[in-house]
């Protein structure tokens, strides 16, 4: 499967402002079963766009616009591969606990176990633990999947409901919020499990998702946990699902506050408004413009050419040399 | 010997005393001085008192106290009498520090890159990804030199022993070196020829040598570095050192609004155009230094500073992050740190630590708060801090509170005697206060520490905190030629 993406945002100043800075996470990850083909960011007003990779792994794009300005336009495109995933088991073995364990004392997992700003065990949250029977029990993926399910069931859905700073104690004492709520929540009640667990922001494309209630095109965010044998599998407590195909992943982070699609500063007396619009659209071909651009087989080479592939070393130096001279 | 006024109210014989034998015999080294304030007249010392104290308000050295609502700016206590180190005992000190930096500096290059120290299981993984001064943002990023800590303040105890220990290291923005660069001025004036006479080592080259290991720490191919000093301004508690340190190298004082960023160049605005900056020693914590990446609730600092950082445009001194090699809980490592990276046992040894994260060690202290002093990991200054002895029972219980809280925040350690010297207090009578050492470590192309250091006294009677926060003071520090 192929997804192209568009995500434009558009930010609106009562006033002119300057010296605005913007970070940008909205390159998919290439890891696992995804795979990034192409991005464009476009900007205006016209800027120089940088890019870094921050420590979990995500591209982070950044310009700065110094001259004075009313609007500042960013448009990001991009085309990503989704390979099939195999079937998520509906259990582990009953060791699965130990194993876990044994995993994470090997490994390199604190940032995703010990709280962060977002994610972590208020009282209230403990309270929802207490609810969900989110007690080390069965097998760690069997609870999941049903703490998955019993978040959904227990929370509502309402856009606009919170802000991208709220507590979750905001969404728990409502008992509504929207994905970023869900997935803060679901990360606090499954780290406090001692499974390692991070916030994934990205995409959310609906072919075949019959029961989600994630709203049609905007971006998206859920869990993932780490599983023994399974490694990181995501959950995605706002729509009861595990995350598989349609789950497009550009950042992962140990919660919101690591991967903000965008974040910007500027200077000027302005109050700001922000649109944004997404579109997710999925085909079964290759678009055609990031075709590979295929070189003629090698059996129809001339034999003459061919049987210069056993060179002797002068031949190799003779080589390079044409190559150089053909560059200059 | 018999001791006369000014000595009269003097008592011998506290746990380690800088200038005297228990016996009331003054130490070899403090001969010339003793001579000096036997045969000073009691109107004389006053005097001295007086102008040293005029100076130092002319000279607008003041410092300020957080948390208190009326007066917050004082003038900086400054005790005329000096405290002493031998060239054998400085040689020592300069030997285990220059060890101790050069070991930090290597942990933390190691930390924000291979974390082989971690993986070696020397040091927990959980301890530093608990810490909050460790700086995730600085995985991977190259810092010239493996410079983190490029100017460091460590603070030093001398034991009932008369043996060294390192007290705190302080390795974020370490304060205090315009105290000791401006009381030496003072003490120049004051005993101009006891100075001499005693042969005490300069120590007048501080700024240059600062400014040295600023230009050492420069971006590659920028060969003549523009480099200032970052303050957070004129609200803070440091800011006459900033400006006097700017002044003293010559170099431009600046706030956070003085500065940009564009395209990954920091620039300095003036009134002829932007300059493009090389090196900024910054005065600013972390969390306020880039609103882009850190704390976004602060207009200190210089948004997009930290991505011409990492994208090697700019040297930050000291760099981002060094704040997870002086949590007080990572100090108890040390010196396993040393041995680790530089295969040698700790020339000056830590004051032994209790965690309190880990169990056993936590149900010693909680039974024991009357007798240890316990401290907030993350704090300095002196804030956030019970000593046990002359606490209440009230505070004990808060502090068990806190602790049962949030054990990872605090350490505990035993109630030091640190060693004494002697002060005048009340400009009359020389009493012995207890006294600590910070000297300031420069780490850039090569290690410099200027000998001596800011020696904090406890001004109180029987107290142990030396900050000038909590009610300290200092005195001019003197290492001997030989």
């Amino acid at each position: 499967m192929y997804y192209r993406i568009r995500h434009r945002t558009r930010y609106y100043y009562s006033a002119p402002v300057h010296e605005s800075l913007t970070e940008v996470r909205m390159h998919p990850r290439t890891e696992g079963r995804q795979r990034c083909l192409d991005y464009q960011l476009a900007v205006t007003p016209k800027a120089r766009v940088h890019v870094y990779r921050d420590f979990l792994g995500n591209s982070v794009h950044h310009f700065g616009v110094p001259a004075s300005h009313n609007e500042l336009n960013i448009m990001a495109e991009s085309v990503v591969e989704m390979k099939d995933f195999p079937d998520t088991p509906s259990g582990l073995a009953a060791d699965a606990w130990d194993e876990l364990d044994a995993e994470v004392k090997r490994g390199d997992y604190w940032e995703m176990i010990l709280p962060s700003k977002f994610s972590r065990p208020t009282p209230l949250l403990l309270e929802l633990v207490d609810k969900l029977g989110a007690v080390r029990r069965d097998d760690p993926l069997r609870l999941l999947r049903e703490l998955n399910t019993r978040l959904h069931d227990s929370i509502d859905y309402v856009p606009e409901t919170t802000t991208v700073d709220s507590p979750i104690d905001d969404a728990l004492k409502q008992r509504k919020g929207v994905c970023q709520d869900f997935a803060h929540i679901m990360i606090a009640v499954v780290r406090n499990l001692g499974i390692p667990c991070r916030y994934v922001s990205g995409y959310l494309h609906r072919s075949g998702i019959e029961h989600g209630r994630s709203r049609e095109n905007a971006t998206h965010a859920w869990a993932e946990a780490l599983l023994p044998s399974l490694g990181w599998v995501g959950f995605d407590p706002t729509n009861d699902l595990l995350a598989r195909e349609g789950h497009i992943r550009t950042a992962v982070g140990r919660d919101y506050s690591d991967v903000p699609p965008t974040r910007g500063v500027f200077k000027g007396d302005a109050a700001t408004a922000m649109a944004v619009a997404v579109s997710v659209t999925a085909s079964d071909h290759l678009p055609p413009e990031l075709a590979e651009l295929v070189l003629p087989d090698e059996q129809s080479f001339p034999h003459d050419v061919l049987a210069l592939n056993a060179t002797s070393d002068k031949m190799k130096e003779w080589q390079r040399a044409q190559e150089v001279q053909q560059q200059q | 010997m018999l001791t006369q006024a000014p000595f009269q109210n003097y008592w011998y014989g506290t746990p380690w005393d800088e200038m005297f034998y228990p016996g009331g015999e003054p130490r070899a080294h403090y001969e010339p001085l003793m001579r000096v304030l036997e045969n000073l007249p009691a109107e004389e010392i006053r005097q001295k008192k007086q102008a040293a104290d005029l100076s130092f308000l002319h000279q607008g050295i003041t410092f300020t106290v957080y948390g208190k609502s009326e007066g917050t700016e004082r003038i900086f206590p400054h005790d005329l009498i000096p405290r002493i180190l031998t060239a054998a005992e400085w040689s020592k000190i300069e030997l285990g520090l220059t060890q101790r930096i050069t070991a930090l500096n290597e942990f933390l290059r190691d930390l924000y890159h291979e974390q082989r120290i971690l993986n070696d299981g020397v040091v927990p993984r959980e301890l530093i990804a608990s810490c909050p001064h460790f700086r995730r943002e600085m995985r991977g990023v190259a810092v010239p030199r493996g410079a983190y800590v490029a100017v460091a303040g460590t603070d030093l105890v001398r034991l009932p022993t008369g043996e060294f220990a390192v007290l705190e290291d302080n390795l974020r923005v370490p304060s205090g070196v315009s105290y000791m660069l401006t009381s030496r001025q003072v003490m120049k004036r004051v005993f101009p020829s006891l100075l001499r006479e005693c042969q005490v080592r300069p120590i007048d080259h501080y700024g240059a040598a600062l400014s040295s290991t600023l230009r050492s720490l420069a971006p590659e191919g920028r060969p003549d570095p523009v480099i200032v000093l970052l303050t957070p301004g004129v609200f803070n508690s440091a800011y006459f050192e900033h400006a006097y340190l700017a002044r003293q190298m010559g170099i431009e004082l600046v706030e956070g609004r003085d500065l940009l960023v564009h395209d990954n160049i920091v620039y300095m605005r003036t009134t002829s155009g932007l300059r493009r900056i090389d090196v900024i020693y910054r005065r600013i914590d972390d969390d306020f230094i880039d609103s882009l990446v850190f704390r976004s609730d602060t207009i200190l600092g210089v948004p997009g500073l930290f991505n011409a950082y990492r994208a090697g445009n700019v040297t930050l001194a000291n760099a981002v992050g060094t704040g997870v090699a002086d949590d007080k809980a990572v100090y108890a490592y040390v010196p396993a740190i040393i041995k680790y990276y530089l295969d040698q046992d700790a020339i000056l040894p830590n004051v032994e630590t209790y965690l309190l994260s880990d169990e056993r060690e936590r149900s010693y202290v909680l039974e024991n708060l009357d007798k240890l002093v316990v401290k907030a990991v993350g704090e300095s200054g002196g804030y956030g801090m019970l000593v046990g002895p002359h606490s209440t029972k009230a505070d004990q219980e808060e502090f068990r509170r806190r602790i049962l809280a949030n054990p990872r925040n605090y350490i505990a350690q035993p109630t030091l005697a640190l060693s004494c010297a002697p002060c005048l207090v009340e400009g009359e009578s020389i009493e012995p206060r207890h006294v600590d050492l910070r000297p300031y470590i420069l780490f850039g192309e090569k290690v410099t520490i200027v000998p001596g250091g800011l020696t904090r006294v406890a001004l109180r009677r029987g107290s142990l905190v030396v900050n000038s926060s909590q009610g300290g003071g200092s005195k001019d520090t003197w290492v001997l030629q030989n």
